[in-house]
């Protein structure tokens, strides 16, 4: 079974993402802050992230940077979520690395979809 | 009385010239050393002077008078013979045997002519006098157009007093500062006795000056400014001529200024002292005018600034909750937590529909404070603007059918390339039309065309004239037309106004933020284009907008 962690400081929302996913028969994993979500991804290396951008500590722009600049994981696909603020716009003006972009509020099955896509 | 020196060796000559002379109307004195007769022009300096022309070097004592006196008559005393050289300077003669009457005479039209001359000298310097105040009065004027700072003009207004009437010591008060100041302009040094005078005093004249004020005299800044500090002023400073007057215009008192002068001042001095005063009370009213102006504009700046940045905030925090909210009611609507009944379905679908609708608000205040804050990034790129036309209506004729109405499109042909941000003006046009499937009742048309127009043709509502006044050239013109309830003219403007809803209850129940228009209005405007609607109550609206052929 596919490894996807979940990282956002929300933790109704990885609550929803995580079961629709394990639904879809995926296995998953989540973290509530920037750290963790680090640690775990070069821990379990899982075969994909959706990553919350505006996080206390280490938002997900840092972690974005330092994971696709690591050549163990770079391959790994990234779904950064927005809230579309303005400093988040500002972040994502920037060169992320994120593979896909999600606006909040998010359709849960284009998410599913979206991690279909990537992991067929 | 007429002074006369007589200078002469020649006793006898010195007895006649007594003679004729010495008589009431002049002053006759004589000597005939002439190692006295520097001291002696000195003291009495004589209207007219008697040379006889037998003294040795006669022309270096003529070149010594002329140095101290210059406006002396020298009448020189000859021999029937003259010498050529004398006549060179001298202003006239009289010979040795000359009769009286044609010496008095000789005398007395020499003293007409020095007279005339000395009033025509007073006059002229008169003139350069009033010229050069003139000239200084001018030059404060036009210094005071040019800034706007009221230090500065403070400063020029003692400058251009100086120039003027080259005055000893002003005593400046400005209330223009955040508090008052006290400018000391001397010519020398002040001891701090005399500066506590100096402020005294101006406690005392701001009170006789502005009633009801009060000048605290502990607090008063002092800032002084000495020409020469090598020499110092003492207290006979007031005993000096002054003059004084306050500077004010209207109700606004920006201070007052008092001058001091050794010598006295003339009433051609008190009317250009005055004018300057009152000449600088306009431009320092103009440059508090200004500085307000400005402080006002930074405050609308920044309470512009803060309000886009809470609703940027306040989105960003609202994003957040509705999302949990909205797959917390698709998890449920999925069935995956159970079966879902006809009733609980009915009211799934009514929160779903909700939340989609206060996601819609977000987007709309978000998009609204990003193009208010220039934030808004648009993508030109060329293309046709039936292709969008085409997309939207391919987008919104499933919920027109839905709603019994007829959705149309009158697309000109051969429509030429233009740059545009096709999202943006899909974005617009997907609102128009959507309202007008609010606002049109079934059985109904709703109709999309495009066109090729060119500014001066354009036939506008009144009200929206100015919208399209800066406008030429060649435009592509969309316009969405329906057979709805119409706006009434009255509201027509309004109807780009932000939150602006025509008729309240009606709009709210055709859903929807009152946004939507104001943020078209943006859109086009970034676009250089514009947007504008003609309406008939009942009858039903267009809506029209256009973008530049580029």
């Amino acid at each position: 079974m596919k490894k996807i962690l979940i990282v956002d400081d929300e933790q109704d929302i990885v609550e929803s993402l995580k079961f629709v996913l394990e639904t879809a028969d995926f296995t998953c994993y989540c973290a509530y802050n920037g750290e963790d979500g680090l640690r775990l991804a070069k821990e379990i290396v899982p075969d994909l992230i959706i990553l919350d951008v505006m996080m206390p500590k280490i938002n997900g722009y840092k972690i974005s940077r330092l994971l696709k600049y690591d050549a163990k994981y770079k391959n790994i696909p990234i779904l950064m979520v927005t809230a579309r603020s303005q400093e988040e716009d500002k972040l994502i003006g920037e060169e992320t690395g994120a593979d896909e972009y999600i606006t909040k509020p998010f359709e849960l099955d284009e998410v599913v979809k979206t991690v279909e896509k990537y992991l067929k | 009385m007429i002074k006369i020196l007589f200078i002469s060796k020649n006793n006898s000559q010195i007895s006649k010239f007594k003679n004729i002379f010495g008589k009431n109307l002049y002053d006759f004195s004589c000597i005939s050393d002439d190692t006295l007769l520097i001291d002696t022009i000195n003291v009495s300096a004589p209207d007219i002077i008697f040379l006889d022309a037998e003294i040795p070097n006669l022309k270096d004592i003529n070149k010594k008078i002329k140095q101290i006196c210059e406006n002396t008559i020298i009448i020189f005393l000859v021999n029937e013979k003259v010498d050529k050289e004398l006549v060179k300077f001298a202003n006239a003669f009289v010979t040795l045997d000359m009769p009286e009457d044609l010496i008095i005479s000789t005398v007395n039209v020499n003293l007409r002519m020095k007279n005339a001359l000395e009033m025509l000298s007073s006059s002229n310097k008169d003139l350069a006098d009033s010229l050069y105040r003139l000239n200084a009065l001018y030059d404060t004027s036009s210094r005071f157009a040019g800034t706007l700072d009221k230090d500065k003009l403070i400063q020029y207004m003692i400058e251009g007093m100086d120039k003027a009437l080259s005055f000893s010591l002003t005593s400046t008060l400005s209330l223009c500062s955040d508090e008052p100041v006290l400018i000391l302009n001397s010519l020398y040094e002040l001891s701090d006795e005399l500066i506590s005078a100096l402020k005294f005093r101006c406690v005392l004249n701001f009170n006789s000056a502005f009633e009801g004020k009060t000048l605290d005299i502990d607090t008063l800044k002092v800032i002084k400014q000495v020409k020469y500090p090598a020499s110092r002023f003492t207290f006979t400073l007031f005993q000096y001529d002054n003059m004084f007057a306050k500077i004010s215009l209207g109700d606004t008192d920006f201070g007052f200024v008092e001058i001091f002068k050794e010598t006295s001042f003339t009433p051609e001095d008190a009317t250009c002292f005055q004018t300057i005063a009152q000449q600088v009370a306009l431009p320092l009213k103009s440059a508090t005018l200004y500085q307000e102006l400005i402080e006002t504009n930074a405050k609308l700046e920044k309470l512009e600034r803060l309000k886009s940045e809470f609703i940027s905030i306040v989105s960003h925090e609202l994003r957040t909750p509705l999302t949990s909210i909205k797959n917390s009611l698709d998890i449920l609507g999925s069935g995956r937590c159970g079966e879902v009944t006809q009733s609980a379905e009915k009211f799934l679908s009514m929160a779903m529909r909700n939340v989609q609708r206060l996601s819609g608000i977000i987007n709309d205040l978000l998009d609204l404070s990003k193009i208010e804050a220039g934030k808004m990034d648009f993508n030109f790129t060329s293309a046709n603007i039936n292709t969008v036309i085409g997309y939207v209506k391919t987008a919104l004729s499933e919920v027109a059918k839905s709603k019994g109405l007829n959705l149309i499109t009158q697309e000109a042909e051969n429509l030429p390339e233009t740059k545009f941000d096709a999202q943006r003006l899909e974005q617009v046009l997907t609102n128009l039309v959507s309202n007008a499937i609010k606002f049109t009742s079934e059985g109904k048309t709703i109709t999309i065309s495009s066109e090729l127009v060119n500014a001066s043709d354009i036939k506008i509502n009144e009200i929206f004239k100015p919208e399209i006044k800066n406008l030429s050239g060649d435009y592509i013109q969309v316009c969405v037309a329906d057979e709805g309830i119409g706006i009434d003219t009255k509201d027509l403007l309004r109807a780009f106004d932000k939150f602006a809803q025509i008729e309240n209850s009606l709009s709210r129940k055709a859903g929807g933020t009152g946004l939507g228009l104001p943020i078209a209005k943006q859109l086009l405007e970034a676009h250089k284009g514009a947007i504008w609607c003609d309406s008939e109550l009942n009858k039903g609206s267009k809506f029209y907008f256009i973008i530049p052929l580029v």
